[in-house]
């Protein structure tokens, strides 16, 4: 830079006068604007499509009267009681068996004695689908709450537990060692440093298992209710309301999407040294 | 105090030589798939308390593995350790050690993971704080008292790591490669350190490393080890002049000390060759 020059137009000479920046702040606006644009694209065609006589408009209702269909939900009443029994299966369910799998996975992980009893009972029952045991369910509760509550328990534990189970025996053994140097007692070993060592861990079985509580839900509902989201869809269906079934279907998707964004504020905080 | 004062010269005099560590005749056995290897192999020395000593030799020669026992993180096959007189059975927080990584609590900032030793010793969090801080400073990082270790460099962390393992007063402090993993110029700055925290800390070290220099520049005596299965060959005692620093280097003793070291350390690598061309 002897000949006085700037770094800014070393740069500019180098490049042949062409920054490589505005290229890519171009780009970038260009990207903003078609991703702001991909819903109502995608929702414009849809009416069109519904509408242009091509399909069953029975079948297939275009997004004004799916709206229509979800204003009239909300103003009957009935989303809000929809809405809040649904969540309260997806909240009990999920803390019942976020608890039970993070104190199970503790017990598992930590102790061999228990990991050797509790481990392959827990690896065959795992990979069942929650939802086939709705016939069972039914035998065995019912159409009652605790029916519902024993799906979304069962779906959820097993993705906690396993997470927990991994994550207290991935602790590095080299800050255990570093904590008995210390002086640290053994017994003090798992609250120092086991569970934050897996806490991370915790912390994304249990996001995995928000969208796991979720799916289980529509198992348990359709297992037959007297309110919630899902059972609402599945009367509108025999009813051949086919755009209030497609409001339930956008209601579902959008709690869960709600749910999955607070989930990962909260854990991000959670995991506070990150 | 007055009690104190009057007793110490007496117990000085009843054990005036007692080392701060004695091994003796220890041999260390690791079970593996292909049957027992012995990775330590009837070592014995001592070390005087206050003295550097500085276990050499090349990787697998089993001298982490010596550390280790010596820490009571593992158990001798046979053999004996008594640190300050008394046999090890499991860590104490008289021996102090630093490790090649610095496994630091990752969850807990600079000052609480400094903190942490004199906590789990009983001491309030005011205390605790107030020994973290002092350490603190005399490692050089005041400015990141509050941060948490992610956010440090790989030197500040081995810093932090060492003002962690000073924090409880270990008589014995035991390093193992602490700076193996850092780049050639924080390392050299690292040994500066340490050798001017060393003559503010009266503690007893035991420090490995597969690396001469650093082992001839920290040391007071450099025990070179063999490998397969770890035996000492040869101990240097090491007459450089204190206060030291890495300049010790370019000096003409350091030169002939390295030449011995050298020389010993060819002759044990040349027999392992011949013998694993042999067979």
């Amino acid at each position: 830079m002897q000949d006085g020059t700037s770094a800014r137009q070393e740069i500019a000479l180098r490049t042949g006068g062409r920054g490589r920046r505005p290229d890519s702040a171009r780009l970038r606006r260009l990207n903003i604007l078609v991703g702001a644009l991909s819903l109502p694209l995608f929702v414009g065609l849809w009416e069109l499509v519904s509408r242009s006589g091509a399909v069953n408009m029975v079948l297939f209702p275009p997004p004004t009267v799916v709206a229509a269909a979800v204003l009239e939900w909300i103003r009957s009443g009935q989303f809000l009681g929809d809405l809040l029994a649904s969540l309260f299966r997806v909240t009990t369910g999920f803390i019942v068996g976020g608890v039970l799998g993070i104190l199970l996975g503790i017990l598992t992980g930590q102790f061999p004695v228990m990991s050797s009893l509790l481990s392959p009972l827990f690896h065959i029952l795992r990979p069942i689908p929650p939802i086939a045991f709705v016939p069972i369910v039914i035998l065995w509760f019912g159409l009652s709450e605790a029916g519902k509550l024993f799906l979304v328990v069962w779906g959820v534990f097993f993705t906690v537990w396993l997470s927990t189970h991994i994550g207290v025996q991935k602790v590095d053994r080299g800050l255990i060692r570093a904590a008995l140097m210390l002086g640290t007692p053994r017994r003090q070993m798992l609250q120092e440093i086991v569970l934050l060592g897996a806490l991370p861990y915790i912390v994304v079985g249990l996001r995995t298992a928000v969208s796991i509580s979720f799916y289980t839900l529509v198992a348990a509902e359709l297992a037959g209710t007297f309110a919630g989201i899902v059972y609402r869809i599945e009367i509108a269906q025999q009813n051949l309301q086919t755009g209030q079934v497609m409001g339930g279907l956008a209601a579902l998707g959008l709690v869960s999407f709600i749910a999955d964004r607070l989930f990962s504020a909260l854990a991000e905080r959670t995991v506070w040294w990150r | 105090m007055k009690l104190a004062l009057a007793s110490s010269p007496a117990s000085v005099e009843s054990a005036p030589k007692q080392p701060a560590i004695q091994v003796s005749n220890l041999s260390i056995v690791f079970d593996s798939n292909r049957g027992q290897t012995i990775a330590v192999d009837r070592v014995s020395f001592d070390v005087a308390p206050g003295e550097f000593v500085c276990i050499a030799g090349p990787s697998g020669c089993g001298k982490s593995t010596l550390l280790n026992t010596i820490a009571g993180l593992e158990v001798p096959f046979e053999g004996d350790i008594l640190v300050e007189g008394s046999r090890v059975y499991s860590p104490r927080p008289d021996v102090g050690m630093v490790f090649q990584q610095p496994h630091l609590f990752p969850w807990k900032s600079v000052r609480r993971n400094i903190a942490h030793g004199p906590r789990m010793l009983g001491k309030s969090r005011t205390e605790a704080n107030a020994i973290a801080d002092d350490l603190i400073a005399m490692v050089g990082l005041k400015r990141f008292a509050d941060a948490y270790p992610n956010t440090l460099s790989g030197g500040m962390q081995q810093r932090v790591a060492i003002a962690r393992a000073l924090a409880n007063q270990p008589r014995v402090l035991l390093m193992d490669e602490p700076f193996g993993a850092l780049d050639a110029q924080t390392r050299a700055v690292m040994q500066d350190n340490l050798l001017e925290l060393r003559d503010r800390i009266k503690a007893t070290i035991v420090f490995v490393t597969h690396d001469i220099d650093e082992a001839i520049v920290l040391a007071d005596r450099v025990l070179i080890m063999s490998a397969g299965p770890g035996r000492i060959l040869r101990e240097v005692a090491v007459k450089l002049p204190r206060p030291r620093s890495s300049y010790v280097m370019v000096e003409p003793t350091y030169l002939s000390l390295k030449k011995d070291c050298l020389d010993v350390i060819r002759a044990e690598g040349l027999r392992a060759f011949n013998q694993s061309d042999a067979s």
